[in-house]
């Protein structure tokens, strides 16, 4: 059945009327997580997981993608309104976002924001519908060897931008791979460092993890530094002008280009693309100088390039099997609960629920801009939800998401356990994301790299006898070196994204 | 870096090596290799290797980096301090009431509580909140996703 077919079939299945409801549930909830600053679209999938523990595996992944897109697409009204970005990929945003809104063209901006990430997120969809069947295709003649080694390029990227220091990114990575090592062995059926502790057996759940590095530290860290106050704002007519549009059309052209081509790189996260373009645009400019003071293509070019590369991240996770953002990790997080793992065989296994969720990303886009832009005004009095509402009602949403994945008080602790080891690194500096990518991804390496060797008797020199794997490796290699030898280039970027 | 990130980052570095040095004793203790191949205990003596040696070029690192800029302190004070201990001390009763009194009545005591300990007096605004957001999302949960919520000793 050739790719259209699939993804008719696909459409039909994700328009029943509940996966339509499921889609539209999650592009509110997602809006809502992107609109209240402190909680981010990793912490808010993982905290809303519990929704979808019984609904059929289609419609839970429906809500849990939608939830994602939506929550991408939220960040942009705080950064607009109040100046203050929902989540980390839409900091770029306020700088002329907020002067528009400053200048009465809150409306216009948000608009245009909303057409760009519609326009963004639907060309990068129909690029992954292209993508994604011939590189799972590829990836099905993949064996351990070359998973391993794919997966060592994968950590090498999300290691190699990081942040400043690659040692401190590795370090991270180990301890992600040390907690994954929890539990039984993979292999053998051993238990491995549980101490006696029968909880332990499983290993250690990926979700309290996730839920307690990201969603209890940002919340601990909103406390500690008084971040969250209840504010007010008004918004003004959201129709942009035929100018306006023309101008910021070429913006949104080239923000797809950059969301769509970073997002199938593991590791480069969804800051970097909004970061280069903007720039892109701001160097392009015959006016450079109106960036900053309220320009359009300010607002449009990283916006179509947030949700461009929000779907396109989604290429690697179907197709290969590797989340390439924390966010991303969590939703592998919930194919896993629901009995389904992410990659090739996905393809071959599961055809109708693959299509389906692609499908859904069309859908997903035309409800976030349907729903959006009308009901601006209503996530606008959100945000004057006062800081211990929101507070105690996220906790709530976080224990009853630990307690209800194995209806285990055991993972609430190792949620707060997590959650206070995260406050601690993140006040240091220290980057979470390698870390909980290699939580998620450390079973399947180790599984790997252990079949590998019992392939070749216990010797590495099977790698150099792979050209994709060894090809892999290199690239894995160049990666760590070019990080470690200009430092400065790449905490440039890092910094400047930051 | 601030002298108060730099004894952070030593502390953290320490501590990450100890745990490292911990993980290879216990790797050790399991099989690294065997006539099948790669024990349970391979993977991790690695990994857990590298931590050490990672750990210990960050120390030295961070050791010869003079410290700049104003000792800001990096834990937090005051009242700050006492709105991050209420999260932790909030969640860590709730764990432990959860399954003697059961889901509702636990979150009830957490929704009112955490609310009033944060400064809300609004008496109506608080009961409104805990009610909701214990029995309410317990019925949500329970009768209507099927998820299953614990119930305690008094059968609530």
């Amino acid at each position: 059945m050739d790719t259209l077919a699939l993804l008719a079939n696909g459409f039909v299945a994700a328009a029943t009327p509940t996966n339509l409801t499921f889609a539209l549930i999650g592009c509110v909830l997602g809006t809502l997580i992107g609109v209240l600053p402190g909680l981010g679209p990793a912490a808010g999938t993982a905290i809303l997981i519990p929704l979808t523990f019984n609904l059929d595996p289609t419609g839970a992944i429906i809500m849990l993608c939608a939830i994602y897109y939506g929550a991408m697409y939220g960040g942009t009204i705080t950064s607009v309104l109040i100046n203050v970005p929902g989540e980390a990929a839409s900091v770029i945003t306020c700088i002329d976002g907020y002067e528009m809104a400053k200048q009465g063209r809150a409306g216009t901006a948000l608009a245009v924001a909303a057409i760009g990430s519609f326009i963004g997120g639907c060309i990068s969809t129909i690029a992954l519908t292209a993508v994604a069947l011939p590189l799972a295709q590829l990836a099905l003649k993949f064996g351990p060897v070359e998973f391993f080694a794919l997966m060592v390029v994968g950590l090498s990227l999300v290691i190699g931008l990081a942040g400043k220091s690659l040692a401190a990114a590795l370090l991270m990575t180990v301890f992600g791979l040390l907690i994954a090592m929890v539990g039984i062995d993979p292999v053998r059926g051993a238990p491995r460092f549980t101490f006696g502790v029968e909880d332990l057996l499983d290993g250690v759940g990926f979700i309290p993890v996730a839920m307690g590095l990201f969603g209890i530290s940002e919340l601990m860290l909103a406390a500690d530094s008084r971040l969250l106050k209840p504010i007010s704002t008004r918004i003004s007519s959201l129709i942009p002008s035929r100018r306006e549009m023309r101008d910021c059309a070429g913006s949104i052209g080239r923000g797809t280009v950059i969301g769509f081509v970073l997002g199938l790189i593991p590791g480069v996260g969804a800051v970097i693309p909004t970061f280069l373009a903007y720039v892109l645009e701001k160097k392009i400019s015959k006016t450079p100088e109106r960036f900053g003071k309220g320009a359009i293509e300010g607002v449009a070019a990283p916006e179509t390039a947030n949700n461009a590369y929000a779907n396109a991240a989604m290429v690697p996770l179907l197709a290969l099997g590797i989340p390439s953002s924390p966010t991303i990790a969590v939703l592998m997080g919930a194919f896993i609960i629901n009995g389904l793992t992410p990659g090739p065989f996905l393809f071959q296994e599961r055809p109708d629920l693959v299509w389906a969720i692609i499908a859904s990303f069309f859908i997903g886009n035309v409800i976030l801009l349907a729903l959006n832009l009308p009901l601006v005004g209503l996530w606008a009095k959100l945000l004057r939800m006062p800081y211990h509402y929101l507070c105690t009602g996220v906790l709530l949403f976080c224990i009853l998401g630990a307690y209800s994945l194995k209806q285990s008080v055991f993972d609430v602790w190792v949620m707060l356990g997590f959650g206070v080891v995260g406050y601690l690194l993140r006040k240091l500096d220290f980057p979470l994301a390698p870390a909980i990518l290699a939580l998620i991804l450390g079973p399947i390496m180790e599984r790997s790299l252990r079949t590998t060797l019992e392939i070749s008797g216990g010797s590495f020199a099977i790698f150099l006898d792979r050209p994709i794997a060894m090809v892999l490796l290199a690239i894995a290699a160049a990666v760590i070196v070019t990080v470690a030898f200009s430092p400065k280039a790449i905490e440039a970027v890092s910094e400047d994204a930051q | 870096m601030s002298a108060t990130m730099r004894r952070g980052w030593r502390v953290a570095t320490i501590v990450l090596f100890a745990l490292s040095i911990f993980t290879i004793h216990q790797s050790v203790e399991l099989s690294l290799m065997d006539r099948l191949g790669p024990g349970p205990g391979f993977f991790p003596f690695w990994l857990a290797l590298l931590g050490a040696l990672l750990s210990l070029i960050l120390f030295v690192e961070v050791h010869r980096t003079r410290p700049e800029g104003p000792a800001i302190p990096l834990m937090p004070r005051g009242p700050a301090l006492g709105q991050v201990s209420l999260i932790v001390a909030s969640i860590a009763v709730t764990a432990a009431l959860l399954e003697p009194l059961g889901f509702r009545l636990a979150m009830l005591l957490f929704n009112g509580g955490l609310l009033f300990a944060m400064g809300e007096r609004r008496w109506w605004a608080v009961a409104l909140f805990a009610v909701t957001g214990s029995f309410g999302v317990y019925h949500v949960f329970n009768n209507w996703l099927d998820v299953v919520l614990p119930v305690g000793r008094l059968g609530i």
